[in-house]
């Protein structure tokens, strides 16, 4: 799957399973808030019962003339007895109950009027503690009803968004279809070509005209451009020979490859490399970084400008003296097919593919730039 | 030394209190009680009457020293029908400090509460 694929399948399930996920949690918590109503209802609904009954004895009580009044009490609740003082005359509380302050939340409480007052009881007061069993099997049943609803939907939705990303998909796939087809038939024309302006070069005893050199340069950017669109082809695929290479002597190589291109721009080099250079890194990585790096430095300077390039034992910078990027689209520029300018030729992969190699090797890469002025692209090594 | 002396105020305080209940009880014997059994006049079925309209000792207290002051039919927890059978009570001789003591002493004689207990 393409990381592009995979970012808008991200989103895409992003949204419809958070979506999915708070409509889901509404509903629950509205039925979970009336189920447990319900359930604190019914439990009601016993001590109501259950007061109703102890009326029924205390009235019967109130007439007894026994010597002992045995007071009714049930084993479901705790009942007590108040006069129209509210003040306590009997009850089964282990702790007399005052009936204005009733503050135990695990306990459920039923008051009942009573009139007339059986055995000087106006107020009966009936408690029950909270069997919250039911509601725990409740809050269960709602948690395996969010997970299963919620794999459900997942499941869903990963086919959902397939099925939504699936244009995309099909688009950069005919994509990648076309570039892989150009490039294999980009390849052989341009060895062609230039292995036979060598041997002219060579055996020819021609003075290099400037039709050759235009040749020559046309021949180069389109190699450049195959190795480039190959390389990013093949970059998840690629074997990486890690090795110790001079990178003093592979900037001095890539400058002498564009030194044709150079002159006919006529721009100023001014080289600060230090002696020696050595860097752990596959060779063809290293040739695309600064491949790209000078390409781009060249590609967008100004005729007759001047090229930097800048060796430390920190890191490389490559300045210009070119047209300059908007600081707008500075932090974009690295991403495939983006072009701050297009007033020159380019596929815009060659800051896409210096981002690659930086990100392999775990470089930093810094770009600064101002309109009009130049760029400068840094890259950190790693310490 | 100060033991001695609290133990026995304590209990000249109690003893004085015992008598003054044995003292209302005999008033109550005296001036309510004897008349009510004479005349077969049932005295807890008037005092549950009375704490099934009133429901608080104040209240009925209240409400007995009323009726008795000024016996009248309108006054009376009882039915009217009760005096068809059973006559109407004279107006009491007692001073209203004695009255309110014989009172006190009836709802204590036949006070529920205390018959009140839990199932073994």
């Amino acid at each position: 799957m393409l990381s592009s694929e995979k970012r808008s399948l991200f989103r895409f399930l992003l949204i419809y399973l958070g979506s999915t996920f708070l409509l889901f949690s509404l509903a629950s918590w509205i039925f979970y808030s009336s189920g447990k109503h319900h359930l604190l209802d019914k439990q009601r609904e016993t001590i109501k019962y259950e007061a109703e009954h102890i009326k029924s004895v205390l009235r019967v009580l109130h007439q007894s003339n026994d010597a002992k009044l045995v007071y009714p009490a049930s084993k479901v609740i705790e009942s007590a007895i108040y006069d129209l003082d509210k003040a306590y005359i009997f009850g089964t509380f282990k702790t007399k109950q005052t009936l204005d302050n009733i503050k135990d939340k695990t306990k459920l409480y039923h008051v009942l009027k009573m009139d007339p007052y059986y055995l000087g009881a106006a107020y009966l007061l009936a408690s029950k503690t909270i069997d919250f069993k039911p509601i725990e099997n409740l809050q269960k049943n709602i948690i395996l009803f969010m997970l299963g609803a919620g794999i459900f939907f997942s499941i869903l939705g990963y086919f959902l968004g397939r099925l939504f990303v699936a244009p995309m998909r099909d688009s950069i796939e005919q994509m990648n279809h076309f570039i892989q087809d150009t490039t294999h038939e980009l390849n052989t024309p341009i060895s062609t070509i230039l292995t036979n302006i060598e041997m002219i070069e060579t055996y020819g005893k021609y003075e290099q005209s400037k039709e050759l050199q235009r040749i020559e340069i046309a021949s180069k950017t389109l190699s450049r451009i195959y190795e480039d669109l190959t390389y990013l082809n093949l970059n998840n695929d690629y074997y990486r020979e890690v090795e110790l290479v001079n990178i003093t002597k592979l900037i001095e190589e890539r400058m002498v490859y564009f030194s044709t291109m150079l002159q006919s721009r006529g721009i100023t080099i001014r080289l600060e490399l230090i002696p020696e250079k050595i860097l752990k890194i596959d060779r063809n990585d290293g040739v695309r970084l600064i491949d790209n790096l000078l390409s781009n430095a060249i590609k967008y300077n100004k005729k007759n400008g001047t090229l930097t390039v800048k060796l430390t034992e920190e890191s490389l910078r490559i300045i210009d003296t070119g047209i300059g990027i908007a600081q707008k689209d500075l932090k974009d520029i690295s991403k495939r097919f983006k072009r701050a300018n297009k007033s020159e030729g380019g596929f815009g992969i060659g800051l896409d593919i210096v981002n690659q190699v930086v990100n392999s090797y775990g470089f930093v890469l810094h770009i600064t730039s101002q309109l009009n002025k130049g760029t400068e692209v840094e890259i950190r090594w790693k310490k | 030394m100060e033991k001695i002396i609290c133990f026995f105020a304590l209990l000249c305080i109690v003893g004085h209190a015992q008598d003054v209940n044995i003292e209302d009880k005999q008033q109550l014997q005296k001036e309510c009680l004897q008349c009510h059994v004479e005349q077969q006049i049932p005295s807890a079925l008037i005092y549950r009457r009375y704490l099934m309209k009133y429901s608080t000792f104040e209240r009925m207290e209240k409400a007995i020293f009323t009726y008795i002051k000024n016996p009248d039919k309108k006054r009376s927890i009882m039915p009217s029908q009760f005096f068809l059978k059973f006559p109407m009570k004279e107006k009491t001789m007692l001073d209203d400090d004695t009255l309110q003591k014989t009172i006190k002493s009836y709802l204590n004689t036949f006070d529920v509460k205390k018959k009140l207990v839990l199932p073994q």
